[in-house]
């Protein structure tokens, strides 16, 4: 059956993507100027550091991680715009960076904090540009239009000069540039940065569609509501290498170890009673008598000896354990603490070996 | 398809260049000042009764302003336009396009040479006509000089997208640009006409490209080359821009390695 073929096939494949930028040292001053004449010398840093990714049609992939982490670089070697020091890239079956043409018609990209629409003219003009480059016939384009107005308002912004825009119709027309000749596969570079909240609903929704429509995307972003909304599967990369890589509810398992309860008892406990009882847990008092928030580490204790353990000292009358946050695990790695030790049971955890 | 890609960016650059018109003629202002001075400075310098290669001074009014329009095309902005694009790293959103680099910037050149053709000229031919007129070739000569004119724009548009690729080294244009001006203005003969040059920067000039810039198309018209002569030096103008393309097409596929965009 072709759909079985296909679901093993990737349609991106990275393996050992490494990309190392030379920067030169320079001293200080005029006279470290000059002596960077005579004696040169550089810095190199792997930006991207043997990165392999396997991503299958249709799958949407948050990618994520600290600023300078690696994650545009990623997307550039992935884009061809960048030639990998060494490893392999093939996407679509195409060697990006060797056949980057072909590449740009298969391949839709955006990036955030940047426009491609061109500067002094209307969209509509950049889009029939864009047209053009891309061959897209008129009924098609049309089409295209009528869609991009539906879920981004694109109509009242055709007739503006991109330089006139704000940054949130900017992104809209920016995503519309991106999207138009409907490329299979997406990279989108911070699609939602500096966006209020009205236009990035509207962003997200449009992006559920795409992946619903089938689209093959890469999400590099800060906002961790993008990653809830649109994906299942996270990359986090940090430092250029990639620490983690599977299920969105992978992560949460592997690294949110932490779980807290609210618990409300029918009668006035002492918060030092329950903490006697659970000294592996931080019992803190609630708003009024009676009541707890009690965190605790899933590795630990189980949730049901928590519940065990207040049942036993009175009876319980309402309970709320809190949805663990992919941003916790986010937040961790960008301040760097989080512990890289999967539990056994982690899903497909990529720690480095 | 592409076709119709490149002719649409052919069309852009040249709506572009009428939104920035202003700038456009104040560009044109500089050069049109020099070319004041300049032919101020020739009649004086006829008028004392030296010979300077046998030119007449309408003659030399003719060289001056072929020379003027030579020099105005392809100068404006497009290569510090590159050259921005290539510092600050947007050259990268060039890339995912599926088009040619080279041919999409040739594109530009185009939309932009075309208008600069149109202004020139209504320029020169009024200078001419306000100065006493100067000698006009015979139709025949007149379409050779045309197609001199034509093959200027791949010429002078290969010559500035070669040296603005070499901000993927420098990462300042500047002085790139300046380097390449005057070495311009002196060996294509726009500044003089290169018989009045020592041989051996003549000689220079005649074997690089730049004698093809403004030498060749002043020389048609003036008649100095006629026939068979006229018809070498168009195919020495097609030769270079031969040259100098497949030469950029190579440059740019190292220097594209060079980049090095950053960002996390």
């Amino acid at each position: 059956m072709p759909a079985a073929t296909m679901a093993v096939m990737p349609v991106i494949e990275a393996r050992e993507l490494t990309k190392v930028f030379r920067r030169p040292d320079k001293s200080e001053g005029l006279r470290g100027s000059l002596r960077h004449l005579v004696t040169r010398r550089y810095t190199t840093t792997s930006a991207v550091d043997h990165v392999s990714l396997s991503i299958e049609p249709g799958e949407a992939v948050a990618y994520v991680g600290p600023n300078g982490a690696g994650k545009s670089t990623t997307v550039k070697l992935l884009s061809g715009i960048l030639v990998p020091t060494s490893g392999e890239v093939v996407v679509g079956g195409i060697v990006p960076h060797r056949d980057r043409i072909a590449n740009a018609r298969q391949v839709g990209v955006l990036f955030g904090q940047r426009t491609q629409l061109w500067w002094d003219l209307p969209v509509r003009e950049s889009l029939a540009l864009l047209r053009d480059m891309y061959g897209i016939g008129p009924a098609d384009y049309r089409a295209q239009l009528a869609r991009f107005d539906e879920v981004l308002e694109l109509g009242e912004l055709l007739p503006v000069t991109a330089r006139k825009l704000s940054l949130g119709q900017r992104m809209r027309a920016d995503l519309a540039a991106a999207l138009l000749h409907r490329p299979g596969i997406v990279y989108l570079d911070e699609p939602t940065i500096g966006l209020d909240i009205a236009v990035k609903d509207r962003v997200r929704d449009f992006l559920r569609r795409l992946v619903a429509d089938g689209t093959t995307l890469i999400l590099t972003t800060h906002d961790l509501g993008d990653i809830e909304d649109v994906c299942r599967r996270i990359a986090i990369i940090d430092g250029g290498r990639i620490i983690y890589d599977g299920g969105l509810d992978g992560v949460k398992d592997t690294f949110a170890r932490e779980r807290c309860m609210h618990v409300r008892l029918t009668t006035d406990v002492d918060p030092q009673s329950v903490a006697a009882l659970l000294p592996d847990a931080e019992v803190t008092p609630g708003g009024s008598p009676g009541e707890f928030t009690i965190r605790f580490d899933r590795f630990v204790l189980t949730a049901g000896q928590v519940i065990a353990t207040a049942s036993s000292l009175a009876e319980i009358d309402d309970l709320l354990i809190d949805e663990p946050a992919i941003e916790d695990v986010v937040r961790k790695v960008y301040s760097g603490e989080l512990e890289l030790e999967p539990a056994e049971d982690g899903v497909g955890a990529g720690v480095g070996a | 398809m592409a076709a119709r890609a490149y002719l649409c960016m052919v069309k852009v650059s040249a709506r572009t260049v009428l939104t920035y018109r202003a700038n456009f003629v104040l560009g044109l202002f500089a050069v049109f000042f020099q070319l004041l001075a300049m032919l101020y400075v020739w009649r004086l310098l006829l008028e004392s009764g030296k010979d300077f290669g046998g030119y007449t001074w309408p003659q030399m009014k003719a060289y001056l302003l072929v020379a003027f329009v030579t020099s105005s095309l392809v100068s404006a902005y497009g290569d510090f336009r590159m050259a921005a694009r290539i510092r600050d790293g947007l050259v990268s959103l060039d890339l995912v396009k599926p088009v040619t680099y080279q041919t999409a910037r040739f594109a530009e050149t185009v939309g932009r040479a075309a208008l600069e053709l149109a202004v020139t000229f209504a320029v020169a031919g009024s200078i001419a006509l306000v100065t006493g007129g100067i000698p006009v070739p015979d139709l025949p000569q007149l379409l050779l000089f045309a197609v001199s004119i034509a093959a200027v724009v791949p010429l002078k548009f290969l010559v500035v997208y070669l040296s603005t690729l070499l901000c993927f080294w420098t990462q300042n244009y500047m002085g790139v640009a300046w380097a390449r001006t005057s070495l311009v203005a002196l060996l294509s003969g726009s500044l003089i006409p290169l018989v009045l040059l020592p041989s051996w920067l003549q000689t220079t000039a005649m074997l690089l490209p730049f004698a093809s810039l403004t030498a060749t198309p002043a020389a048609i018209y003036l008649g100095q080359a006629t026939g068979g002569e006229a018809l070498g030096l168009l195919l020495t103008q097609a030769g270079w821009v031969t040259v100098l393309w497949v030469a950029g097409r190579l440059v740019w596929r190292f220097a594209v390695r060079q980049l090095t965009v950053h960002g996390g």
